[in-house]
């Protein structure tokens, strides 16, 4: 079976974007992907397009504005692992040997769509009795202080750290380091949660090209950098309650993708992680095994997390300085890993990084432990 | 059969998860597995433990135990803020969540002892009232 390699990719900016829908935004990226791979757009075979609430045939509406209309494409809903999602199958295409050039695209101009707390489906059980997502992790937050002795310091520091690394970012919709203080006298959303443990409402978009071995070593001008593994796994329904505290379904998708890529959890150089709230950041990279269980909140107060520190955590801002344009967020993580492995960060390049790896996780429905969860490792 | 007082009596804010008895309790409904007794919130057509088809609806018990709970201060226009939700656990082994009532939000302690009671819960698209479910500590009761 063929590897798959990223060849190329583009990301617009991400904020607020009120004179462009995600077509356009979309669009914007696919070219920018195309023309840093350096080839012809019509050596694209197929492309995937991952949204949430853009509607019907978002990614035809892409091809249609880059001239590539006519392509086999698949529209890709997976809550907030959509774009990711699409990535996957974009390189399930490849390595079953049906295409050979796949572009795989993520959008949202989630501005238009949603204000304020993002909430389950209407029609979720845990929606018509008030779930916002903000609560179920302000619910999750106050359990893991309780079992972990985390302070509220220590989680805003979380957010301290990525608003520094956004400010850096000149993608990233916030470009303003803040203070712990700043986080704890913002508003209050979700008690302990306050306005700055949340990712912001963005627009933006971002894509990748992904090749086979064969057209990778035509084209790849030796930028290439390697997609080791793409899981995805959804959440179970657990017979009992389990903890909230730990993450069994990102811990399953990263032990997949570890499984994959041939690599242990001591492997990887530095993670973009779903941290959609302060808190799920230290879920996420304590589910894949990055730190130890109750040990992240500690390592983010002695630096370890940050650039230059033992493993840098959300270099490009994270969902929390950078955005979190819901379609976009997954193949974005992939590009802030492309572009740290190729050593094209800039100020923030994280130095020597042979291993980057990507985390998305998003979703919620009654009774289980989280929608859908994947997990990218790129090698350089 | 139907008397005009059962008419204007509100109705289940949610029928196929929370039922209201004649007498105006309110039950959580829910699957058990006939093969190997696992419960299962809310209804499921298979089990998850040894994928069983042959589920029965039941109801749940009324107390729970207060797992985690924050209080809400921003949501959606459906609901008034600030609101306190929590996760409660039932005595059959499911998590349900839930809108905790009968206490200021920094009153609420994980691991209280909760009870379910029926509330005015919305109206429907007519205007007519619904009830529906919140929890409260056991010990107000």
């Amino acid at each position: 079976m063929t590897g798959v390699y990223v060849i190329g990719v583009g990301m617009t900016q991400f904020g607020k974007h009120p004179d462009k829908d995600a077509a356009d935004l979309g669009s914007a990226a696919f070219m920018e992907a195309v023309a840093d791979a350096g080839i012809d757009p019509r050596q694209v075979e197929a492309a995937y397009c991952g949204h949430v609430f853009q509607g019907m045939v978002t990614g035809q509406r892409i091809l249609a504005q880059v001239g590539l209309a006519g392509l086999p494409l698949s529209n890709v809903e997976n809550a907030c692992s959509s774009g990711a999602t699409a990535i996957r199958e974009a390189s399930l295409a490849i390595r079953a040997g049906e295409h050979d050039v796949v572009v795989a695209v993520g959008t949202e101009h989630l501005t238009t769509k949603f204000r304020g707390a993002l909430t389950p489906d209407s029609s979720d059980p845990e929606a018509a009795v008030g779930a916002t997502m903000p609560g179920v992790y302000a619910m999750r937050a106050r359990r893991y202080m309780e079992e972990f002795g985390m302070t509220r310091h220590q989680l805003a520091l979380v957010a301290v750290k990525n608003k520094r690394n956004a400010a850096a970012n000149p993608l990233a919709h916030f470009r303003k380091e803040i203070t712990v203080e700043d986080v704890l006298q913002s508003r209050p959303i979700a008690d302990p949660l306050r306005l700055h443990d949340c990712s912001p409402v963005t627009d933006g978009a971002a894509a990748v090209v992904l090749v086979s071995d064969r057209v990778a070593k035509k084209l790849g001008g030796g930028r290439a950098i390697r997609l080791a593994a793409s899981t995805l796994f959804t959440g179970t329904v657990d017979v009992e309650p389990t903890t909230m505290t730990f993450e069994p379904l990102t811990q399953r998708t990263a032990r997949a993708a570890y499984e994959k890529a041939g690599i242990g959890p001591e492997d990887v150089d530095f993670a973009e992680v779903h941290d959609c709230f302060s808190i799920a950041e230290v879920l996420r990279v304590e589910g894949l095994g990055l730190f130890e269980q109750g040990t992240y909140p500690g390592a983010v107060e002695r630096g370890e997390a940050d650039i230059g520190g033992r493993l840098p955590i959300n270099p490009s801002g994270g969902l929390l300085g950078k955005g979190h344009p819901l379609g976009g967020t997954g193949v974005a993580q992939v590009v802030e890993l492309v572009r740290q492995l190729r050593g094209e960060a800039g100020v923030r390049q994280i130095e020597g990084a042979k291993v980057g790896l990507a985390h998305c996780r998003g979703g919620k429905a009654v009774g289980i432990e989280g929608a859908a969860c994947t997990v990218q490792v790129l090698v350089k | 059969m139907t008397t005009a007082q059962q008419d204007t009596a509100p109705k289940s804010f949610r029928p196929v998860e929370f039922e209201l008895a004649d007498d105006g309790q309110g039950f959580l409904l829910g699957s058990r597995c006939s093969n190997c007794s696992a419960h299962f919130y809310p209804v499921r057509q298979a089990c998850s433990g040894c994928l069983h088809q042959d589920l029965e609806t039941v109801r749940f018990s009324t107390t729970a135990t207060l797992y985690t709970f924050s209080v809400v201060r921003q949501s959606t226009p459906d609901f008034e803020v600030p609101y306190a939700l929590g996760y409660v656990d039932l005595p059959e082994g499911v998590r349900v969540m839930t809108q905790l009532t009968g206490r200021d939000p920094e009153d609420y302690e994980l691991g209280m002892e909760m009870e379910l009671i029926v509330e005015p819960f919305g109206v429907d698209e007519d205007g007519n009232e619904m009830a529906g479910f919140r929890f409260r500590p056991k010990e107000d009761s």
